[in-house]
């Protein structure tokens, strides 16, 4: 195979567009690029990590607000009322919460249901075939002109729109959650050379399909679709030059973890377990791995040469090109000849079932929704529970009922902040936001803010640590982004996309004084009362020239509420969670 | 090779002289003076994914280039720019080998991690928080040389790249892409609500002194936003990521306002697939653009701010030898490390050259590190950034120091 046989577009064909796709690389400098590092020692207690930052002790909140700071993209209105309605105390309440978040289809979403209905997506309910098919294979424009990138960049783009849309108004605030934490762990940069449209299928029938569902299937699913074998390389891995950068991947960041990874050692020095594995991995073992799984790839134009080859964009098993001699990983012997598929198999049994993997996304959930640095012993309780329901069809969702009921998810506030992604929404959320389909000016803030959805390049996924996003571009973006929802500046008046906030109306009009209309909108927004100086700082900002317990004339109202309404959203208050 | 080992004792008591002198650098005062610099200003372009080092500063000649040549049948690079007689630069660098012919460029070759990781996490962490085999380290190595040296101007980090880990824990870096950008959105109620946001971001936690370094960076950059920019010497920065964040850091250089240290990022190294088209393709254009990029970039500051400016290149790592199935290459060890300034000792290729005979290959298959990346930052911090204490900045490095004349 010569180079000029290959077909396939590449990124700098994407970049040659500009003008409607030039988001492509739009300021990807500004995203945090190396995972700040973590402390990952299984074996390290909480108390040997020392930030230099002091330790700060904010003052406790309500559980309606921490819980629904950890567990949704941020409170809307009438949301913590209804979570004190679930019950008679705290306990009642958030078990209650949590079984209702963790059985989603239980929840009426209907006024989500009907904005997405009539957001007019056209491609979000194409199966993957159809996706391969319509907008891959057969995409009818000129690839010299730009209606070819737009179809073909199409399915993705509503993607993002649908993601953020669920993300604002619909009622199953976990599952979003969820999803954008899975789409992290088994992450995907969005503009990858190839497969761009498949990316829908990748979000709907393997992230989606199983996060509350069994890890190991999971990765079965990560590993056979065609998004994952593009992005890293598996498509083009054969026993004549197996391609080792999915294997690597597949211990370092979807199973293992770096703090299993024991170096380039001779795998025979390597500790067993009592299972006769071994206790980490060796880059012997990441090589045997990838000889196991060679033959993995998608039914493409690859080698249309080929028999076998139909291009339906599916994942297929092509033996012609699968290693059939013997393998050992992680200790464990894999015969030749074994059936289709059996090798790689195992390799994902192997990883799946080990339990420093466990221990790893254990620790990466405790990480998500309880703390940066969560203790070993909520980490080790999550792990159980992952192992001990290895083989159950609930298996994610009992380690989340582990994690969320656990005595360290109520008592350990403000040691997060908000991602970009999260403040964002929970800015609109907080302001009742009102789009279907939602202007581009949001996914371009994102950027700024240095998290557009889907466009971490690297596989390890955004950093989930504070230290990555306590930064000035970051935070300036957040603050700009309460003054663009507020003042309704985001409207695209060349879609005439529309997202619009109305912060007067939804204000009851006998409040009127600078105090009344700060501590109104602090508890509308935040569930909770500010401290002293920073309740006179908003009230300032309302009163301006007036006094402070004076009646505002409604002119006053109407310019100022903004404002003062965006103070709040810009404070380090809003951003803990 | 053994990795030096310091605890996390030796290591919090090194940093807490340092830090106790910045409490005084939360700046008030934003008067639009020239700062005092006592030292250059470091530009530090970090490569993400590890380039492909043997083909931007390939063999020329002899048994090497056969070596070479025989395991990149598809994939090699001919028509070099002659940088002595071993080694050829890669054509798309024409630009910067001119800088190279002028002395103001310096290459390093089978440079990198003393260290066992073919992973791209792993390596750029080692690299950038300064400790090889020890990810628990709190601080970047650029966040200790400014604990060392101390910050007293009002913009002493500039970084185009978010956070980068080298900077990790120093929260006066201010992230601009461009002056235009860093701008806050409001009408005439603006300055009221910025006295808000004083009062609110008073606190020593991470985020409240973000908050406070966001506010002291717009009230300095927020005059540039609506003024055009004109590059010195006919300079002329391509709109692409490269080229903006650099014309971004050569703003920020002439404002005079004390900037010591700018972190630039440049991704897309990770070629593990149709790496080439003879001498163009992938590689090509990111080398072009580099090369574009940093030679523009050297031309603009050549207005009198060359004398004070130190650019370092690196990557985590290179890669195979062999070429791939994928008409790629897959992670490997040794690297080329590039330096630019007005100091430095250019001309000349740097390194000892380990050979590409296999047994001469790191684990049978990579080029191997024969240069610790720490000798060419050690240097750079005593000779041009006013800091000897090695130590505090490379633990357990400073009995290894052994300079390369790199820098004057």
């Amino acid at each position: 195979m010569a180079f000029q046989q290959r077909t396939k577009f590449t990124r700098r064909d994407f970049l040659k567009l500009g003008g409607s796709l030039a988001t492509a690389s739009l300021l990807a400098a500004c995203q945090p690029n190396a995972e700040t590092p973590v402390p990952t020692s299984p074996v390290s207690s909480s108390g040997d990590v020392s930030l230099p930052e002091p330790s700060i002790s904010l003052p406790p909140v309500p559980l309606a607000v921490l819980a629904l700071g950890r567990m949704s993209f941020g409170i809307r209105p009438g949301d913590i009322e209804a979570f004190n309605a679930l019950g008679g105390n705290d306990d009642e309440r958030l078990r209650a919460y949590v079984q209702q978040q963790l059985n989603p289809d239980s929840i009426d979403d209907s006024d989500f249901e009907s904005r997405y209905n009539a957001a007019g997506f056209q491609a979000l309910h194409k199966s993957h075939e159809q996706l391969y098919s319509e907008h891959i294979a057969n995409n009818a424009y000129d690839p010299n002109d730009d209606a070819y990138w737009e179809w073909y960049s199409l399915p993705t783009y509503e993607l993002v729109d649908a993601t953020l849309l669920r993300a604002v108004h619909s009622k199953k605030q976990l599952a979003e959650m969820l999803a954008d934490f899975w789409h992290n762990h088994f992450n995907i940069f969005f503009w990858q050379d190839d497969g761009v449209p498949l990316l829908v299928s990748y979000n709907r029938d393997v992230l989606r399909k199983h996060m509350l569902g069994n890890f190991r299937q999971m990765l079965e699913a990560v590993a056979t679709h065609p998004s994952m074998l593009y992005y890293l390389n598996q498509n083009n891995s054969s026993d004549a030059g197996p391609n080792e950068n999915f294997a690597r991947e597949l211990f370092e960041l979807h199973t293992l973890g770096a703090e299993n990874y024991l170096g380039v050692r001779d795998p025979n020095t390597v500790e067993k377990d009592a299972n006769g594995v071994s206790v980490g991995y060796v880059d012997n073992d990441v090589y045997e791995a990838a000889r196991c799984l060679t033959g993995w790839r998608i039914d493409d134009d690859l080698g249309e040469w080929e028999d076998g080859i139909e291009k339906t964009g599916n994942f297929i098993f092509y033996k012609p090109w699968h290693d059939r001699f013997n393998k050992l990983v992680l200790g464990k012997y894999i015969p030749a000849d074994q059936p289709d598929m059996q090798d790689g198999k195992d390799v994902l049994d192997l990883l799946a079932y080990h339990p420093g993997t466990a221990r790893h996304i254990a620790r990466k959930l405790c990480r998500r929704f309880i703390s940066d640095l969560p203790s070993d012993s909520v980490v080790a309780a999550a792990a159980a529970t992952f192992t001990e329901f290895r083989d159950a069809p609930d298996q994610l969702k009992r380690v989340m009922e582990t994690i969320l009921l656990s005595d360290e998810f109520k008592q350990s506030w403000g040691q997060k902040i908000k991602r970009p992604f999260e403040a964002c929404i929970s800015i609109m959320r907080a302001l009742n936001s009102d789009f279907t389909r939602i202007p581009g000016g949001v996914a371009w803030m994102l950027s700024l803010m240095g998290q557009p959805l889907f466009e971490r390049r690297s596989p390890d996924g955004y950093p989930d640590v504070k230290e990555a996003w306590a930064n000035s571009m970051s935070l300036l973006y957040r603050w700009n982004f309460a003054v663009g929802i507020a003042e309704n500046w985001l409207n695209d008046d060349d879609t005439g996309l529309k997202i619009q906030t109305d912060v007067y109306n939804q204000t009851p009009p006998e409040i009127r004084t600078a105090e009344a209309l700060a501590d109104f909108w602090i508890n509308r927004i935040l569930g909770r009362p500010l401290s002293d100086a920073d309740r006179n700082a908003v009230i300032a900002v309302m009163a301006q020239e007036y006094g402070t317990q004076e009646s505002l004339p409604d002119d006053h109202v109407g310019y100022v509420l903004p404002a003062m309404i965006e103070v709040i959203l810009m404070s380090p208050d809003f951003q803990w969670k | 090779m053994p990795v030096p080992k310091i605890s996390r004792r030796q290591f919090l008591q090194g940093c807490s002289a340092a830090i106790a002198s910045m409490a005084g650098a939360r700046l008030t005062n934003l008067a639009f003076a020239k700062q005092d610099n006592p030292s250059d200003t470091l530009v530090v372009v970090f490569l993400r994914g590890g380039w492909d080092a043997l083909n931007v500063v390939p063999p020329l000649q002899g048994d090497d280039r056969g070596f070479y040549e025989k395991a990149r049948p598809d994939i090699k690079i001919s028509d070099l720019l002659t940088l002595n007689d071993q080694f050829g630069l890669h054509p798309a660098l024409a630009p910067l080998h001119e800088l190279y012919q002028a002395g103001k460029m310096g290459v390093v070759h089978a440079v990198g991690l003393d260290h066992d990781t073919r992973s791209h996490f792993d390596a750029q962490e080692y690299i950038e928080l300064g400790t090889p085999g020890s990810k628990n380290t709190t601080s970047g190595w650029i966040t200790r040389h400014l604990q060392e040296t101390g910050v007293s101007s009002i913009l002493p980090v500039v970084s185009t790249a978010g956070q980068p880990t080298s900077l990790l824990n120093f929260v006066p870096t201010v992230n601009v892409n461009s002056p235009s950008d860093f701008s806050q959105w409001g009408n005439d109620l603006l300055a009221s609500q910025q006295t808000a946001l004083r009062q609110m971001y008073q606190g020593e936690s991470l985020l409240h002194r973000a908050g406070a370094r966001t506010l002291d960076a717009l009230n300095i950059v927020s005059p540039l936003v609506n003024q055009e920019y004109q590059p010195s010497n006919g300079a002329f920065y391509n709109d692409d990521e490269l080229g903006q964040q650099l014309k971004t850091i050569a703003r920020m250089i002439k404002l005079e306002a004390g900037l010591r240290v700018a972190a630039v990022d440049f991704g897309g190294w990770d070629t593990h697939e149709y790496e080439t088209d003879g001498n163009g393709g992938y590689i090509g254009d990111l080398l072009g653009q580099l090369a574009s990029g940093l030679s523009n970039f050297y031309l603009d500051l050549d207005s009198g701010y060359t004398d004070r400016l130190s650019v370092v290149v690196i990557s985590e790592f290179g890669r195979r030898l062999v070429q791939n199935e994928s008409y790629g290459t897959d992670h490997g060890h040794g690297s080329v490390m590039l330096a630019l300034g007005g100091n430095v000792n250019g001309g000349q290729v740097y390194g000892k050259w380990p050979g590409l005979n296999n047994d001469q290959l790191y684990d049978h298959a990579d080029l191997a590190v024969t240069t610790d990346y720490r000798q060419i930052l050690s240097e750079l911090l005593s000779t041009r950034l006013g800091n000897s204490n090695i130590e505090s900045v490379f633990p357990g490095f400073s009995g290894n120091y052994d300079p390369l004349g790199l820098f004057r």
